[in-house]
């Protein structure tokens, strides 16, 4: 029988992180992916002539060689950084809310961004500065938490961290009325907040200013050949350092130690059986918990059937044979919103009748060379916040895809003026079935349990040690303690891939 | 001066809802349901129907369509959908050999929710002449997941369809004639279906029998002259006799087919996206015959097998009884995504993989010629 010192299971953005923390720390290491490509959702697929990126909008807080954002930092101890071309996003975004005249086009660097608000919101600049003050302590906050694995200091924590502890309990909204902001400045800083999937009242301040504070100021980036060059050079690492992996093998079953209800074993879809003491899971715990596992605490039951999905995905991807000039795309990154308030856009996002949200990218404003000449691609990207898509049979399936595709494209047309629709040479779209399919995720769920109030990021960073119910298994991922997103799934596979490194050494 | 932030007029109050955050989702999680956790969900469960995966079917049915073409009707234990256009592969244990081939589908998308698809096959080569002599009702086959982009986009194409079909590369228009008959799509498809006889001619009957107000046939032979039939090749002016205005162009037949029609349609000048065209699969390559040793590692294990220089690697390992993942044949779907460890190799036609499968020495066996000793990890299938 094979023997690994531990199997990570799903070769995700957090598994992949996992494998290579687990193969620095000395460990013997086996990757299964049922998928026949590494990246979950960070990959690429070709159609005609146009390769497009699966999910990446841009890669947040990686930075520069000279302004190092946690990222860069993370995948330079990982070893990856050099195996990828780099390059930069132009600016953070433009968003467009039609019905309320708003139409403002951010940048990067927090001086620029602060100014050019003020350009839009006068009397702004303040509570702007305020607000980056307290978001770049919270960072340093998190950066204090994860250097000590999560066991704070408390008396550390209030002396230098006081903002942070003082707001950590308060959602984004409630914060950033306390700092007396313009609402028209919160409407266009706030724009990003369908990235992390749950609405500003119930969102927590410290997980969206820690996502825009690192954006903002270490602006973005992406790699050269789409994700898939991030995921295929994190595959070359964990061979480097001679790991295991499999593709095209689904771990359909963690066997359990008769004694204490750990880890024993993983079981492989042909049937192979895995001995292993510790496993990596890249996937959700409604999964493990609810068909890999035989044995089950109540606890764990509960906990798992109290979490709260969080959006489902759809993306239309579209290759365009006429250049970005020529149609009129004028950014890299829009959002584009009915309305401002996030409680009620939030609302109409259950529905595939009412929502008609977008993120919207064209990758070559950021790389022109991204296509062939005279060419470039755009992604479309909404959340769903139910399962109404449970509700789609297969038979009306591709109608209703078709009828949310044109929407968009109709939406976008009419909010930034180009025109498109005339020029589609290639185009596919990715529903929550899509999702379902290639990840495996509950009702395509691409944002792991939602960001509600209770369930925020940090109380989850500061349940980590409690949350670890079973002996040997530890999550990476969407659905783990740094939330959703790529940069978060990155270092919740190199947390849960350094904590597994000590679990092993503890035991000898 | 630093700001400090406070929301109640005690900051102490503030932190004292910091320390709350663990109890608060402490007594959360605890109020969670007790009850089973879900096995599945209705969104994977659609997703089974439009993705089944490989499966396991029964051979039901064989029509005789033509003398070397035959339809195989397959029941399938659970219910599937595709679009009309779409391919599946066939495939079972020839021998010592695993194979199997794509086949556009030439049912209708509507059966297959009722367990029943069928593809239509020509006898031309090793598996179809299998299937052919050998296959007999009751047999148990693999059918592979629906698959291809061969289909009408309505969001993209003109609602205007000229196929153009060469023998049995007729089976794909076949499935969407049916599908806008019975309401599924909603298209006009004017259908240029060339044979080089009448009694060549595949559904003959059956797609006159669809002729509407949307779907038209013109059949062309191009060795027999007769009333009521076209004559010669598909070109331009059949095409302008039978299209006008804006139309995308589908076409599917024999290599040969398309280098004519892609001279005729030249002349009208089309964009890119108003042409599609179903790929064939990767045949032998015409060179001297040498022999290589092909090394596959395969999950925990690894053979050593014959490869030729004529030939694949995917058909050198099929050839090996290795159960090799593959789909489209052509190079283009991915499915057979492999690791190039040591070798050098040509690629049949166009390089379709990823930039970064290049970079890091990812190949696609089907479309993969060996020019040296390989070595390649391959996902089992």
């Amino acid at each position: 029988m094979k023997k690994y010192d531990a199997v990570v299971i799903g070769a995700g953005n957090g598994g992949l992180v996992a494998a290579i923390r687990l193969l620095q720390g000395g460990a013997k290491v086996l990757l299964v992916e049922k998928h026949n490509l590494p990246g979950g959702f960070a990959t690429s697929f070709r159609r005609g002539r146009f390769e497009f990126e699966a999910s990446l909008h841009e890669l947040n807080d990686f930075g520069t060689k000279e302004n190092a954002g946690d990222v860069r930092d993370l995948f330079d101890s990982l070893g990856v950084t050099d195996k990828i071309e780099w390059l930069q996003i132009p600016e953070a975004y433009r968003v467009i809310v039609k019905s309320e005249n708003l139409d403002a086009t951010m940048p990067f660097g927090v001086e620029e961004f602060i100014a050019k608000m003020e350009s839009y919101v006068p009397g702004s600049k303040e509570s702007m500065r305020k607000f980056f003050d307290m978001a770049e302590e919270v960072r340093l906050a998190q950066a204090y938490s994860s250097s000590v694995n999560g066991n704070t200091d408390s008396k550390v924590m209030v002396s230098k961290y006081g903002n942070f502890v003082r707001s950590g309990s308060y959602s984004v909204n409630e914060v950033l009325r306390v700092l007396k902001m313009p609402q028209r400045a919160i409407d266009i800083l706030s724009a990003y907040w369908c990235y992390l999937g749950a609405n500003l009242e119930d969102m927590s301040f410290v997980h969206y200013a820690s996502m825009v504070n690192r954006y903002i100021r270490r602006g973005a980036s992406m790699p050269k050949m789409r994700s898939h060059e991030i995921s295929l050079a994190m595959v070359s690492r964990i061979l480097e350092l001679g790991g295991d992996v499999l593709f095209n093998t689904e771990a359909v079953r963690i066997l359990q130690d008769e004694k204490d209800g750990g880890v024993a074993g993983v079981v492989l879809d042909d049937g192979t059986e895995i001995r292993t003491r510790h496993v990596v899971a890249n996937c959700a715990p409604h999964l493990v918990f609810g068909k890999m596992m035989q044995k089950v605490s109540e606890q764990d039951v509960r906990a798992t059937n109290a979490r709260k999905f969080a959006g489902r995905g759809f993306t239309m991807f579209l290759g365009l044979d006429k250049t970005a000039d020529e149609l009129g795309i004028e950014n890299h990154n829009y959002f584009l919103y009915d309305t401002s308030d996030s409680v009620r856009q939030y609302e109409r996002m259950r529905t595939i009748e009412d929502n008609s949200v977008q993120a919207t990218v064209c990758l070559n404003r950021a790389y022109p060379e991204c296509s062939p000449k005279g060419t470039c691609m755009m992604y479309f990207t909404t959340l769903y916040m139910s399962d109404d898509w449970g509700n789609v049979k297969a038979e009306e399936y591709f109608k209703t895809k078709d009828t949310v595709a044109n929407k968009m494209i109709d939406r976008f047309e009419r909010d930034t003026g180009a025109k498109i629709r005339g020029s589609i040479e290639e185009i596919s779209v990715a529903t929550p079935m899509t999702y379902a399919r290639y990840c495996g995720h509950p009702e395509g769920v691409i944002y792991g349990y939602e960001s509600q109030y209770w369930d925020g990021l940090m109380p989850r960073l500061l349940m980590m040690g409690e949350d670890h119910t079973v002996r040997g298994l530890r999550f990476a991922g969407g659905y783990s303690m740094r939330l959703s997103g790529y940069s978060s799934a990155y270092f919740s596979g190199d947390i849960s891939g350094r904590q597994t490194v000590g679990d092993i050494k503890r035991e000898g | 001066m630093a700001y400090t932030f406070k929301k109640q007029i005690f900051g102490f109050m503030d932190l004292l809802r910091f320390k709350k955050l663990v109890p608060n989702r402490r007594a959360k999680l605890a109020e969670g349901s007790a009850k089973p956790l879900p096995v599945s969900y209705r969104v994977n469960e659609t997703a089974k129907i439009l993705h089944p995966g490989f499966q396991k079917a029964e051979l039901t049915e064989i029509l005789l369509n033509t003398p070397d073409t035959k339809t195989y009707v397959f029941k399938t234990k659970s219910p599937f959908y595709f679009r009309a256009g779409q391919y599946l592969t066939v495939g079972c244990k020839v021998g010592d050999s695993y194979v199997s081939r794509p086949y556009a589908i030439s049912s209708a998308p509507k059966a297959a929710l009722q367990n029943t698809v069928a593809v239509t096959v020509k006898k031309c080569g090793f598996f179809s002449g299998y299937l052919f002599d050998e296959a007999k009702q009751g047999d148990i086959l693999t059918l592979g997941d629906p698959s291809g982009e061969f289909c009408y986009e309505p969001i993209k194409d003109s609602r205007q369809v000229v196929a153009l079909a060469g023998g049995s590369g007729i089976t794909p228009f076949y499935s969407m004639a049916q599908s806008i008959a019975d309401g599924t799509s909603d298209f006009d498809l004017t259908i240029l279906y060339g044979a080089k006889t009448e009694q060549d001619l595949i559904f003959r009957s059956e797609l006159d029998a669809l002729a509407s107000d949307k779907i038209k046939v013109v059949y062309v032979l191009s060795d027999e002259k007769k009333d009521g039939f076209e004559h010669g090749f598909i070109g331009a002016d059949l095409i302008q006799k039978y299209a006008s205005g804006d139309f995308t162009v589908m076409m599917c037949g024999p290599q040969a087919m398309y280098a004519f029609a892609d001279k005729e349609l030249a002349k009208f000048h089309l964009p890119l996206r108003r042409i599609k065209k179903e790929a064939n699969c990767v045949g032998v390559r015409d060179v001297a015959d040498k022999k290589y040793k092909l090394t596959v590692h395969m999950g925990f294990t690894t053979q050593t097998v014959d490869a030729s220089a004529s030939e694949t690697i995917l058909t050198a390992m099929e050839r090996a009884g290795i159960n090799a993942p593959s789909k489209c044949r052509a190079g283009g779907c991915g499915f057979c995504h492999s690791r190039l460890v040591v070798g050098q190799f040509s690629i049949a036609g166009a390089d379709k993989r990823r930039l970064a499968d290049l970079k890091f020495g990812y190949i696609h066996p089907c479309c993969t010629y060996p020019d040296s000793d390989m070595e390649i990890v391959v996902p089992k299938a």
